[in-house]
């Protein structure tokens, strides 16, 4: 068990502490917290888990205090019994092709390794999603093996392509639309991973687990195609 | 049917509600208007107003009928008059409804040392909600719409207005404060007693690099004595965050969902719609409250 205890944040916020460190096993108990505490279905505004914090919101600080025992005494409950959710696992299709992977040199330069070890690499490890942060939809994977641990860019790029795949130090990241940013890019996803129109807007949920395999640039462009909706991406791509 | 036709869309203009919750651990910003005590007022005179604010900042937009009528409530210190159809100007004050007719142009000019102002419009714009909130957060591109607003957009209002009766209220006593009371922020800790005592004792100037996202202030250099540099956690409006170089953002509406620099405090909910009206160049002191 990380979890602390709850502290306040300001007048109508409240944070659950999990320590300083972040490790997958932290994430895990986090998420599994998230999961429990938004199935209270507390008077709350948002519950927002991160890799060792979750943060809930509420109107004012009447209503958190009245759901503050509520929160801790579903955290004591959990401390005995963990009742694991059923999550998604995906298989994403990827295109490392070198029109998408703008910083893969960077990576093959500073570990001394060609771009097929970065992609063997990068698309052999089965990533969990730690949060869901940074921009909508934008999923926090990791984590990438040492091999392809990387600092974030030096100058962070004005505008990343929407759909690009990137690693900055020990995580992988797919940037659901046009921004800017730090992290090395490596390739692109064929489909978007934000919805705006469904009730479910994002495709991956934090404690997911995600898998890359490479694509062909013509295969990628074949997927592109099809505009899947979230809905049929979870058909096609989850189980 | 009635329509209004933006002529000139003012700067910042965009549309506003009390918020969007709920998904904020998907990334999506609560947004809403930066000064919700201004559209609490509107609600008493345009009760059925479909929370769909239209908010400007500093200079507004200009609005013409084009079919039919419409009834709408300014909120705000602003500066406005009406050009109707028959060329005569109309003078009209915030606070009080106004029935606008074919023709008729709504013109506010600018709002008078403070920020944002609002209209509430009856039966809304005709507007569909987006993940269950109308706010626009203009740089995740969301909203029922996702831009600032333009000159020429159209709005089709399908209800016609239900009374010509005048409403209005008092002017709310929305009085302006320089003194911030604030709570310990998370990384209250990170600070040594000297910074805190500079945070306190230290007067921070509204810099004019401050939006919807944050209110940037300049002032003595609030330098950690841990990190400025934390592992990214949940972040709500009001927190002040304190990147490398010292000085001090306090978040407002359109927050980053999470966020990686020590938060050495944050204001009570009501005083963020309160610093949202002060304008660049405003001196503000803040008072920390040990309780919570």
């Amino acid at each position: 068990m990380y979890f602390k205890g709850i502290n306040s944040y300001g007048d109508r916020g409240l944070v659950l502490d999990f320590g300083n460190e972040t490790s997958k096993s932290i994430s895990q108990e986090v998420n599994e917290a998230f999961l429990n505490i938004s199935n209270l279905n507390l008077q709350s505004l948002n519950i927002i888990p991160s890799f060792n914090k979750i943060v809930v919101i509420f109107e004012n600080s009447h209503i958190r205090d009245q759901n503050k025992d509520k929160i801790n005494i579903k955290m004591n409950e959990t401390k005995s019994k963990s009742n694991k959710k059923a999550t998604k696992t995906w298989k994403i299709p990827a295109c490392y092709d070198e029109d998408f992977a703008l910083d893969i040199k960077i990576i093959q330069k500073l570990h001394q390794i060609t771009k097929e070890e970065v992609i063997n690499l990068h698309s052999s490890v089965r990533y969990y999603t730690y949060y869901i942060g940074f921009m909508p939809g934008f999923p926090y994977l990791g984590d990438v093996p040492s091999q392809l641990i990387t600092p974030r860019l030096a100058t962070p790029r004005v505008k990343i392509p929407a759909r690009s795949i990137g690693i900055a130090k020990n995580h992988t990241c797919i940037y659901p639309k046009v921004s800017p940013g730090g992290w090395n890019i490596i390739g692109q996803i064929p489909f978007d991973i934000f919805d705006l129109q469904s009730s479910y807007p994002s495709l991956f949920l934090p404690s997911d687990e995600v898998k890359f395999y490479s694509v062909s640039l013509s295969e990628f462009q074949k997927i592109r195609k099809y505009n899947f909706s979230i809905n049929e991406l979870i058909k096609e791509y989850s189980s | 049917m009635n329509s209004i036709i933006i002529t000139r869309a003012g700067t910042h203009s965009t549309i506003q509600d009390f918020g969007r919750f709920q998904y904020q651990h998907l990334g999506v910003s609560p947004s809403g208007a930066m000064d919700q005590r201004i559209i609490t007022e509107l609600q008493k005179i345009i009760p059925n107003h479909q929370n769909q604010f239209l908010e400007f900042a500093y200079v507004g937009p200009s609005i013409k009928v084009k079919e039919g009528s419409v009834k709408i409530c300014v909120g705000g210190n602003c500066n406005m008059s009406i050009q109707k159809n028959n060329n005569s100007q109309l003078e009209c004050q915030p606070y009080k409804s106004i029935n606008l007719f074919e023709g008729d142009e709504l013109i506010i000019h600018n709002t008078i040392d403070s920020v944002y102002g609002y209209i509430a419009f009856e039966h809304g714009l005709g507007l569909e909600p987006c993940l269950n909130s109308y706010s626009t957060d203009t740089k995740a591109g969301i909203g029922s719409i996702n831009r600032p607003l333009n000159d020429e957009d159209i709005f089709h209002i399908s209800k016609d207005v239900s009374s010509w009766d005048l409403i209005s209220i008092p002017i709310p006593d929305l009085e302006k404060v320089t003194n911030f009371k604030v709570y310990p922020g998370p990384q209250l800790q990170y600070f040594s007693d000297n910074t805190l005592q500079s945070f306190i004792s230290g007067v921070f100037t509204i810099t004019n690099q401050s939006d919807r996202m944050g209110i940037r202030l300049k002032g003595e250099s609030l330098i950690s004595s841990k990190s400025h540099d934390i592992l990214s956690e949940g972040i709500l409006p009001g927190s002040i965050q304190v990147p490398s170089d010292g000085q001090p953002i306090v978040l407002m509406r359109d927050i980053p969902c999470t966020g990686g620099y020590p938060k050495i405090a944050i204001l009570n909910e009501v005083d963020i719609s309160r610093i949202s009206q002060l304008p660049p160049e405003t001196k503000i002191t803040f008072d920390l409250q040990t309780i919570y």
